[in-house]
């Protein structure tokens, strides 16, 4: 487990520099450095006046089995608002009045976090789960060799925080 | 299960902000741009409002009253929270498209137009409507489109 900080929370009280056994808590980025921080000390989170620090798992118990006819149907429900979004993405490139820009282009984003919802519900959650991992190796088979090399690089980085 | 193609661009971003959150951010970037490079590119097919509204009527009419009487009798809580929020969502965006149509262009110019990140809440008006009504995240989560 490590250190994060909400950067929208930190009022800048710095008692968690006070506390801190390794430096971890003092950066320019005004992130924790998790290389530093050291595994459950938890000494920050609760020396912060702001509630400002948590503690993220290393690992995560993978998710459990969905129902299979749901998942489908919400694969199928992302396929639709997909569609949508690239509707309200042509509408929007297309679009010769600023009003209709300004909707289409809020309708896109709207749909693409619905899709993003839909995607999570039908299996694909965590980033270091199985059903991330299964599915970008099958992917692998009918993709061009650009996006092979990103894949096998994030096939790489999510084997070494499993 | 067989994932259609237009579905990865979102599969792909949503798991670039889940490894954003956990401050994985070369995952957080390697996903980012698989994402973009699956995108497909907008066509000049012509689209109006119109289109747009058709296939959202036919998801709140059909999809979401199927899927969920499918989901009513299992445990899968996410999905059931999942098709509420969606469905509140759709329907605002289907009113949203019916003002537009209604009130013209200049009212859109007129006033701004702000999504809530967590749940795609699209809200009309001079000034984000702070707390989002559809899933309750504060009013941080708000960007205006511009
Ligand atoms: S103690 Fe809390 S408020 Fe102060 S710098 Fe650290 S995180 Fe920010
Ligand atoms: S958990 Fe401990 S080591 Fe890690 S940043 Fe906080 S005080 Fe430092």
């Amino acid at each position: 487990m490590y250190a994060s900080r909400n950067i929208e929370l930190c009022s800048k009280d710095c008692l968690c520099l006070f506390v801190c056994p390794t430096g971890a808590a003092d950066t320019e980025t005004g992130q924790i450095d998790r290389d530093l921080c050291l595994d459950g000390c938890r000494l920050c989170v609760d020396a912060c006046p702001s509630h400002a620090i948590y503690l993220v798992m290393n690992n995560y118990p993978e998710p459990g089995v969905k129902n299979e006819e749901l998942t489908s149907l919400m694969m199928a429900l992302l396929e639709r608002k997909t569609e949508q979004e690239q509707a309200a993405r042509n509408l929007e490139s297309a679009a010769q009045k600023p009003g209709e820009k300004k909707l289409a282009m809020a309708l896109g984003k709207s749909l693409r976090i619905l899709a993003e919802d839909c995607a999570r519900e039908a299996g694909f959650m965590l980033p270091q789960s199985r059903s991330v991992r299964d599915m970008l190796k099958e992917l692998t088979e009918t993709v061009d060799s650009e996006k092979n090399e990103i894949i096998s690089k994030l096939l790489r980085e999510i084997g070494k925080v499993k | 299960m067989t994932i259609p193609r237009n579905a990865f661009p979102a599969i792909f971003s949503n798991l670039a902000k889940a490894s954003e959150k956990q401050q994985l951010y070369v995952l957080e970037k390697l996903f980012s741009e698989l994402s973009e490079s699956m995108q497909l590119k907008s066509s000049s097919r012509k689209v109006s409002p119109e289109t747009i509204k058709n296939q959202i009527t036919e998801d709140l009419q059909n999809q979401y009253p199927e899927i969920m009487k499918k989901a009513e009798y299992t445990e899968e809580r996410g999905v059931h929270r999942a098709l509420r929020w969606g469905e509140k969502v759709t329907t605002l965006q289907k009113s949203l498209i019916d003002r537009y149509l209604l009130k013209g262009d200049e009212f859109f110019v007129e006033n701004d137009l702000f999504i809530c990140e967590a749940c795609g809440f699209i809200f009309l008006g001079k000034t984000s409507p702070g707390l989002c009504p559809v899933c309750k995240a504060p009013e941080k989560r708000f960007t205006k489109v511009s």
